[in-house]
């Protein structure tokens, strides 16, 4: 016994409850289901941003336009601005080995059409008065934007189940056959099954686990980003702030920018951004710890450390939380989009690491028109679950 | 909760301004625990945390759902347990029980 669905969406975080929304707006009869609570895994955990200014050119990039241009139209069709704001975003240099690596960078994301500046230490004090002295200078872009996940996350929920659109929660998958019918059978860990030509996988860091239940492979790893929540206080100054020494070492290997033994263990960069609640989101750390997602002394203090060696004067500002995620991540930095071989009917969409909410609403439109058979302008062999060859879940 | 409509505009989340009708709403909209709601609504994610509004929410829930309350409580807090300047912060002994 199933109930008649068209779409089996594996996975409630915010890909999966966009997909969800897409889908149904399309006239699909569509259940999500998840193992947890709203919000429970990395969507809940995480910040807010639509940033442009850590991608390369190329298809990260360019979705991230297209999906801010989605963003803008959801904000209309939904009548709620979910918290939306174009604060622009800093990246912040702190000597002539960064500023020479950054210049060629910025070059190269002007070229590709992102509207992205250098500007010397006098501006960036401008836009930041309690910038630490000893950083020379400063990257801008007026185009990093951010919108409130919990919020996004609601409106998908709220305009998709106004549709037909079900979500069940606190019932994990624990198994997925193939009927003799071509259907998918989806079963509940409270014996439920959910029979449906399609199913999408969107679990996240758990992609994994799920594609095994159909034989499939799906190489994501779990990378937990610790995040660490100031207190309300007003702004401090106009944008965002993010760090160029990290971004540095990751896009020239060999360079003389090199990262402290507490960096390099706790994968810290700094990510700086007022929240929706008006409190300042801290972090972050990139660490591979498995499915643990506790806080730790370490990384909190890390995180602390790192802030205040580029803003000096939040010393005294309280902290009031940490939190911590799993990032999805996949061998070549681009998420998994796509039907897989041999599995009709059998998509997966995950693997965005630290772009879930940037790129939820293209990945959900791309995902939709793959399922229903739309026409779909770009190729989208890049994002392939079928471009890894013989890879092996771990 | 009998008398809920004269109440809708009663602050159950003082840190967050959120009201039992906000409240109520996300109950209805299938957000059943106190965490669920908190992501919902903001209750609960402001100065305090939690710690004056979410027994409250918690018993909100169990008498609009009929869940027992331990079903619909947080199982665990987590460091900082109230707010601490960042100074201070620093000087916290390390006690993770996770780092391998």
């Amino acid at each position: 016994m199933g109930k008649a669905l068209d779409v089996v969406v594996v996975g409630g975080g915010i890909i999966g409850l966009a997909s969800g929304y897409f889908l149904t707006r399309n006239g699909k009869r569509v259940a999500v289901l998840d193992k947890g609570g709203f919000a429970d895994g990395a969507s809940g955990a995480c910040d807010d941003m639509i940033l442009f200014q850590s991608k390369k050119p190329g298809i990260n990039l360019e979705l991230t336009f297209e999906s801010l241009e989605l963003y803008k139209r959801l904000i209309v069709d939904f009548d709620d601005s979910m918290q939306f704001k174009n604060l622009g975003g800093m990246v912040l240099i702190e000597n002539g080995e960064e500023l020479a690596i950054m210049e060629q960078f910025v070059k190269e994301q002007r070229s590709y059409g992102l509207d992205v500046e250098l500007i010397d230490q006098k501006d960036a004090r401008k836009k930041q008065p309690f910038l630490s002295d000893h950083i020379i200078a400063s990257t801008y872009s007026m185009m990093d934007s951010q919108i409130d996940p919990f919020h996004v996350m609601r409106a998908f929920e709220k305009q998709g189940s106004a549709l037909g659109m079900q979500i069940i929660r606190r019932n994990g998958v624990i198994a997925i056959e193939r009927l003799g019918n071509a259907n998918w059978k989806v079963i509940t860990a409270d014996g439920t099954a959910y029979e449906a030509p399609a199913v999408v996988n969107a679990a996240g860091a758990w992609a994994p686990s799920i594609a095994t239940m159909v034989g499939a492979v799906v190489p994501i790893v779990p990378k937990r980003g610790q995040i660490v929540l100031s207190e309300r206080i007003p702004p401090i100054g106009e944008t965002n702030l993010w760090n160029a020494k990290y971004l540095v070492t990751k896009l020239h290997k060999g360079s003389a920018v090199t990262l402290s033994a507490e960096e390099v263990e706790l994968g810290l960069s700094l990510a700086f951004t007022r929240s929706a609640g008006g409190t300042y989101l801290m972090g972050s750390t990139r660490e591979y710890v498995g499915y643990d997602k506790s806080t730790t002394i370490a990384g909190i203090k890390g995180i602390i450390n790192l802030t205040l060696g580029y803003l000096p004067k939040m010393k005294d500002v309280g902290i009031v939380r940490a939190m911590a995620g799993l990032r999805p991540e996949t061998p070549d930095g681009k998420m998994i989009l796509g039907e897989h071989a041999g599995l009709d009917g059998f998509y997966t969409a995950a693997g965005h690491e630290g772009d879930g909410i940037a790129l939820a609403p293209i990945t959900a439109k791309l995902l939709s028109d793959l399922v229903c058979g739309n026409r779909i302008e770009r190729t989208l062999d890049e994002l392939s679950p079928n471009r890894f060859g013989e890879a092996t879940n771990e | 909760m009998s008398d809920e409509t004269e109440n809708r505009d009663m602050l159950i989340c003082r840190c967050e301004e959120v009201t039992l009708g906000e409240i109520l709403d996300a109950i209805d909209d299938g957000f059943v625990t106190v965490k669920d709601v908190k992501r919902a609504t903001r209750a609960g994610m402001g100065l305090c945390q939690g710690r004056s509004c979410s027994r409250t929410i918690a018993r909100i829930i169990s008498q609009r759902t009929g869940k027992p309350l331990d079903e619909v409580l947080p199982k665990s807090y987590r460091y900082p347990v109230r707010p601490e300047k960042m100074s201070a912060a620093l000087s916290e002994e390390s006690e993770d029980e996770s780092d391998s």
